[in-house]
């Protein structure tokens, strides 16, 4: 603390006091402990001023309306590749091809009683014996026939559910949208570790019998627990899970077949149920409100 | 498939014969045609077997460290209209920083590929393109 | 197996034994609850039974919670069944565009067409861009519209292989050089790879035959 002086003084020689107010004075000893590294702000996400978390079902469907489609996939059936030639360039396209049988609409999710907004629809056709009655009536009390195939496609809001009953023809897609397509993969059985995650397996000789293939040690011992950790790579069934492919381009329609022809390849066997969708990563595609009631 | 170690014929008259690759720039991948790669001269051309005097004389050693653009390959190549294309050999032309061919004249076919690659002084320089 | 001797005289009551087996063991294993019945016809309720009587019975037997059968609707028209083969059909709305006629089809169906192309011959492909190709077939696949043949040539003493989409866009056309001499006895001649059986360049060959074509097209210039 400067010593307290005279107003007088203090306005005769004020510059000479400003020159001896900024030069630096000897830092204070401080006493007890104390830390050489000064404390980092936490890394924890604690403290005032943060951000109210949102847990609650408005907020996850917030969340969620930039990644739901406006728009519901179908069902369609994968059966087969062929290639699609560009006339004028000469580019040929590999491509697949699906068909859509009998896609109608089973019924809805609803915010107000689900918690979500989703389409059920359903393909094909199954003998109504072969049918569960608890299952028969909820297709009836629709004014439908027994599916084959019911899935579920959620949209973001009510003015993508379609009308029960409502018949969803090829025309739904449009030349050139992307989609995405999901599928279940070709099934591989029971599968090794070099074959399902790749492992290099172990060396042909040098003392390795019988063990060629296998995937050597599964884990660390006494430092790392003497455990193995969930999720460790092992042998296993592989294949016949589900994937999706993303941005495949539309090529070709054909409503009166319900073919659709998608650019590239999609999961799983020919005669596998492929769901489509627009894709979430493109732009929507522009469907007028009345097109898009598209009726077969 | 040009990757580390392996040998291509060059087929200019900068004076190398054999060259061996050591790098592929610019790919993490193996080298296909018009891609260009970091090469070791093994072997030479006999100096002044080409005939057009000593002016042409080997412009490059064995052992000289270059660049070189691929311009055949054994591997099948595929192109848009879904065509497939393979040579007999790998082979390639020197070129220099810049990426101008180090050689005056070529003998041999080359790829096409080359023309999407920007690689049209080599193109206009080899004798038939397929 | 090495019984006591002195047992020996004893063993052959054990077939006795077994005799009687053979009937008790299916007699014993069949319990009473795995044995068929009939099932017992359900007793109709009493005509005309008072209705302060139904609350009598359990809630399921009651005749107001009787089961309703279900109205089954009839299934739309299926498009599956209107289009048995959907790839055939792209494929044919594909070959409408591509091959109008039919001819490039027809010159590549070598188990049909004895007229068309086949393995060994050499052939001239012109593409749309101006530059020809030419040399001796080696395969012909037949897959629809990707139906492609191998095409084997030797360009400045360097062999160079094409497999060419017969439907591409890209493909002007193809002619004919010359027959294989005699029917080859593979169909995929792979082994012309070899150097014993390489034909070479095939160059020379072409060249002549389009001098030849020229002629007799009256000097026209043919691409």
């Amino acid at each position: 603390m400067s010593p307290r002086l005279p107003g007088k003084l203090l306005q005769l020689s004020s510059s000479l006091w400003d020159t001896q107010l900024t030069v630096p004075r000897v830092s204070m000893r401080n006493f007890g402990i104390k830390s050489l590294n000064t404390p980092k702000p936490s890394r924890f996400n604690i403290g005032p001023g943060l951000p109210v978390l949102e847990s609650t079902s408005t907020a996850a469907l917030r969340r969620k309306a930039n990644s739901l489609p406006l728009r519901t996939g179908v069902i369609a059936t994968k059966k087969g590749m062929t290639a699609i030639f560009d006339p004028e360039t000469g580019k040929r396209t590999p491509c697949t091809v699906l068909q859509m049988d009998r896609v109608e609409v089973v019924s809805h999710k609803t915010r107000q009683k689900h918690g979500y907004y989703a389409v059920q629809i359903g393909s094909g056709w199954k003998h109504p014996s072969n049918v569960t009655k608890s299952l028969l009536g909820h297709f009836s009390a629709n004014g439908l026939s027994p599916k084959r195939h019911v899935f579920e496609f959620r949209v973001k809001d009510e003015s993508g559910l379609l009308p029960v009953g409502q018949n969803v023809s090829a025309s739904w897609f449009q030349e050139g949208q992307f989609v995405d397509a999901r599928s279940n993969t070709k099934g591989k059985g029971f599968a090794g570790v070099m074959k399902r995650h790749g492992f290099h397996g172990q060396d042909r000789s040098h003392g390795v019998s019988l063990t060629h293939r296998s995937m050597g040690s599964a884990g660390p011992s006494q430092g790392g627990g003497s455990r193995v950790y969930p999720g460790k790579k092992m042998a296993g069934n592989m294949g016949n899970n589900q994937n999706t492919v993303q941005n495949l381009k539309i090529m070709k329609v054909d409503a009166e077949a319900g073919i659709v022809v998608v650019s590239g390849a999609v999961s799983g066997p020919k005669g596998c149920n492929v769901r489509i969708q627009d894709a979430i990563k493109k732009p929507w595609p522009e469907v007028a409100p009345a097109e898009s009631a598209a009726t077969a | 498939m040009i990757q580390l170690k392996t040998l291509l014929n060059c087929i200019d008259n900068s004076g190398a014969s054999v060259v061996e690759c050591v790098n592929v720039l610019k790919k993490k991948r193996p080298a296909t045609i018009g891609d260009r790669i970091v090469v070791v001269v093994q072997k030479q051309r006999a100096a002044g077997s080409e005939g057009s005097g000593t002016a042409l004389a080997n412009k490059v050693r064995r052992g000289d460290i270059r660049h070189a653009v691929v311009v055949r390959v054994k591997k099948e190549l595929q192109r848009k209209d879904g065509s497939v294309v393979r040579f007999g050999d790998n082979a390639c032309v020197l070129v220099n920083k810049a990426g101008d061919p180090i050689g005056t004249r070529m003998n041999g076919v080359v790829g096409q590929e080359l023309r999407d690659k920007q690689w049209s002084k080599i193109l206009s320089l080899a004798p038939v393109h397929v | 197996m090495a019984a006591l001797p002195t047992m020996r005289p004893l063993g052959c009551l054990r077939t006795l034994f077994r005799a009687q087996d053979a009937f008790q063991p299916q007699m014993s294993r069949r319990f009473i609850s795995t044995a068929y019945s009939k099932r017992p016809e359900r007793v109709p309720l009493p005509p005309n039974l008072p209705q302060q009587f139904l609350s009598q019975l359990p809630v399921r037997m009651q005749p107001q919670n009787a089961s309703k059968p279900v109205k089954v609707y009839p299934a739309p028209p299926s498009t599956s069944k209107a289009c048995k083969d959907p790839v055939a059909k792209i494929t044919e709305s594909q070959l409408a565009v591509l091959d109008p006629k039919g001819e490039r089809k027809a010159l590549f169906d070598y188990r049909r067409n004895t007229r068309s192309v086949k393995p060994g011959d050499i052939v001239r492909v012109t593409f749309k861009n101006g530059d020809p190709f030419n040399g001796v077939v080696l395969s012909i696949k037949l897959r629809g519209i990707d139906t492609s043949f191998l095409v084997r040539n030797e360009l400045t003493r360097v062999g160079v292989e094409m497999s060419i989409k017969v439907f591409s866009p890209n493909v002007q056309s193809v002619e004919i050089v010359q027959r294989a001499e005699r029917k080859p006895r593979r169909a995929r001649l792979y082994y012309m790879r070899s150097r014993k059986h390489d034909r070479r360049s095939v160059e020379n060959l072409v060249a002549s035959y389009v001098r030849q074509k020229r002629a007799f097209l009256g000097g026209k210039r043919q691409q």
